[in-house]
């Protein structure tokens, strides 16, 4: 027999007060862990998602965060668009320096979406899978890695071709040119195919071969249809990358733009000085004033990131540094992390007192019991180890069980935070300040016990002994 | 064994001392059992709480197996109580959530250590005292019989030298008290050890070797000068 054996035969003795005392710092714990999970991992996911992304151009009337949220976490609809361009100059090297500035500039236009989860689409070219680079788990960088099959085909020249083509129709269209007018360039087969990532194959249950309908707008809100004309062949499924890329899907951008409802947004049309946008709808457009959403950028080196940061100037289009949005981000979170975790310390500080309070109220109705301990020549320190030990074991346990409770409440709720905020909860991994948090909230349950320890070591024995309750 | 001088023991009561003991001189040898009878007031309980070291005394010479406890600091007494004395109360003051075992080892805990041996010690006792099939019964589960069986076993398991009781047949039937009290008493005799009984009962008395009335211990001041203070006697 042990004397932290008594402090649990005392907690078990008065079990229903036990169980309402460590309700409250079951669920200070859980709320405090949960907040600090939520926070690290939402740090982990938002920094590692950043790996692959140096430099992403946006269109100027969004803000930086904007961009760079939607361009690489998927958050929101896209905030604009700015002309295809911008991307071929800064491939030939005319937006910034003399000469070409970054290793990779990759269009990509998004809008639609698959699925009731509303994974998002998004028209890139193959560059994206020979020439963008991803970090996985802190490695050098590499190509996107692919789990099945492989990318689709097709090239920025493409895309080049594609924009005069669609230029030239809409032209003629706009200025009601005479007859013979050009045709719409048409969807050729090769483009109909799709890469999707490793969450949306697990997600879909999707296959090699398989096929995706993408949907105009979201799925089920007002106004969403689907595009059967660009139903694609699933070519190749991404390795995952524990970031958004795990749930977006990609397609040629050509397809993007000529699916049914995409030709009147298009084209960038300035509405000239004296004019009215009625008569702007009716000038000619340019090929190179097709609609991009972003541009993926890749400086060569830091002479080059120098370059783009201090000489790219446009007034349609910005660069955004994720690595410089994203920790400022990430500060504006953790300010609101913080207040929560202050919050949950309050909540423990109030189970605290109330195991002071439960343990002190108990003191008068054991004074014959520790006056017997006494008597049977317990020191007082060990009647105070006994006490103290009750409050810790019932703030161990509770700690454990709020910790148990918050690893559970992920894996509850894993799905619902992932499709909701792009996180992915980790519930079976245990970390270092766990073990910490336990041995805090201990730590903290013994010290409330302290009081009526004092009290009860200070108990007369002679005088409790004779009394026969 | 036991050996007090001028042992004297008050308390405050408002602005004034009330005078709960005073022992002129008691001399107690090993292995003797020893009856302290007086009538009610007269600090029996009180003179065994100061041989338990559990009291003080105000003033004069305490000296119980070997130790001076009138010169103790607290924990040294509550040390040596735990290791050298036991005892056996008219209540018998079992611990209520505590099985029988439990709560003879609890004996065990604060006095010499409950190891694996106390266990076994306190498992042969148990044994001993006809209650192997009751060990793991909590108080409330025994008869007062059995109850007061397993105080003796708790007040015997350090192996003490000294075993102080105070009343212990207390409201319990006599012929069944009789018969666990002797066999405490045969334990004690067969150990060598020494036993102190407080009582008021006159047959309780006769089992022992001495039986010593508290009043005469007391020639300097008299019997008229003893104070009643009902809750120490």
């Amino acid at each position: 027999m042990k004397l932290w054996s008594i402090s649990l035969r005392n907690l078990r003795v008065r079990l229903v007060a036990t169980v309402l005392t460590m309700v409250s710092i079951v669920l200070a714990t859980a709320l405090y862990a949960a907040i600090l999970t939520m926070s690290e991992q939402t740090e982990a996911r938002y920094k590692g998602s950043i790996g692959g992304f140096q430099a992403v151009v946006g269109p100027k009337d969004a803000s930086q965060l904007e961009v760079v949220l939607n361009t690489i976490f998927n958050v929101d609809v896209a905030p604009g668009l700015f002309p295809l361009r911008i991307c071929t100059e800064l491939r030939s090297g005319k937006s910034a320096g003399r000469r070409t500035q970054v290793r990779y500039a990759i269009p990509q236009a998004r809008g639609d979406s698959v699925s009731r989860f509303n994974f998002p689409v998004i028209g890139t070219i193959d560059e994206m899978f020979s020439r963008f680079e991803w970090q996985y788990d802190g490695e050098k960088r590499e190509p996107l890695r692919f789990q099945a099959g492989g990318p689709f085909v097709y090239a920025y020249d493409e895309l080049l071709q594609l924009a005069d083509g669609l230029a030239a129709y809409e032209t003629a269209k706009r200025t009601e040119a005479p007859e013979p007018r050009p045709a719409r360039p048409r969807i050729q087969p090769q483009w109909k195919k799709a890469v999707v990532g490793a969450r949306v194959a697990r997600t879909l249950g999707l296959g090699l071969g398989g096929t995706i309908t993408p949907v105009h707008g979201k799925f089920g809100e007002f106004g969403y249809h689907e595009h059967p004309e660009a139903t694609c062949e699933v070519v190749g499924i991404l390795a995952p990358t524990n970031s958004p890329l795990d749930t977006t899907i990609f397609l040629p951008i050509g397809l993007h733009y000529l699916i049914d409802g995409h030709e009147g947004g298009v084209f960038l049309v300035e509405t000239p000085p004296g004019k009215t946008p009625d008569d702007a709808r009716k000038l000619p457009v340019e090929a190179g004033r097709i609609g991009l959403t972003a541009i993926v950028v890749d400086p060569k080196d830091h002479f080059g990131a120098r370059l783009l940061r201090q000489e790219f100037s446009s007034k349609e289009a910005q660069v955004a540094w994720p690595a410089d949005v994203i920790p400022k981000f990430l500060q504006q979170v953790g300010n609101a992390a913080d207040a929560l975790a202050v919050i949950a310390w309050l909540v423990l500080l109030v189970a605290a007192i109330s195991i002071t309070v439960a343990i002190y109220n108990t003191m008068n109705e054991r004074r014959r019991e520790i006056a017997i301990m006494r008597s049977l020549g317990a020191r007082r320190f060990q009647i105070l180890a006994i006490i103290v030990g009750e409050a810790a074991l019932l703030s161990c346990f509770g700690a454990l069980l709020g910790l148990v409770a918050c690893h559970g409440a992920m894996l509850a709720l894993q799905g619902v935070v992932e499709d909701a905020t792009g996180v992915y909860l980790e519930w079976a991994q245990f970390r270092v300040w766990e073990a910490w948090l336990l041995l805090g909230v201990t730590g903290l349950g013994a010290f409330a016990g302290l009081l009526p320890a004092i009290k009860g070591s200070m108990t007369q024995v002679a005088d409790n002994l004779a009394q026969n309750y | 064994m036991i050996h007090l001088r001028s042992v004297q023991k008050s308390y405050a009561r408002g602005e004034q001392r009330v005078l709960a003991c005073a022992v002129d001189r008691l001399d107690v040898a090993a292995g003797e059992q020893v009856a302290l009878i007086g009538r009610s007031g007269t600090g029996k309980t009180t003179l065994l709480h100061i041989l338990a070291g559990i009291l003080r005394p105000d003033q004069g010479e305490v000296t119980v197996a070997g130790a001076r406890l009138d010169g103790m600091g607290e924990s040294a007494r509550d040390r040596h109580r735990g290791q050298h004395i036991g005892m056996v109360y008219q209540t018998f003051n079992l611990l209520q959530p505590f099985t029988a075992l439990e709560n003879v080892l609890l004996g065990a805990l604060f006095g010499r250590g409950a190891g694996h041996d106390a266990r076994l010690r306190a498992e042969a006792l148990l044994q001993q005292v006809g209650l192997a099939e009751r060990m793991h019964h909590r108080p409330g589960q025994l008869s007062v019989g059995q109850v007061q069986r397993v105080a003796i076993c708790r007040a015997l398991v350090n192996d003490p030298e000294l075993i102080l009781m105070d009343e212990p047949l207390g409201n319990q039937d006599r012929a069944t008290g009789g018969q666990v009290l002797d066999l405490l008493l045969e334990i004690a005799r067969n150990g060598g050890k020494t036993v102190v009984m407080v009582t008021h009962d006159p047959e309780s008395a006769k089992r022992m070797q001495r039986t010593v009335d508290l009043a005469t211990l007391r020639s300097d001041l008299g019997a008229a000068a003893v104070a009643s203070h009902g809750g120490h006697a």
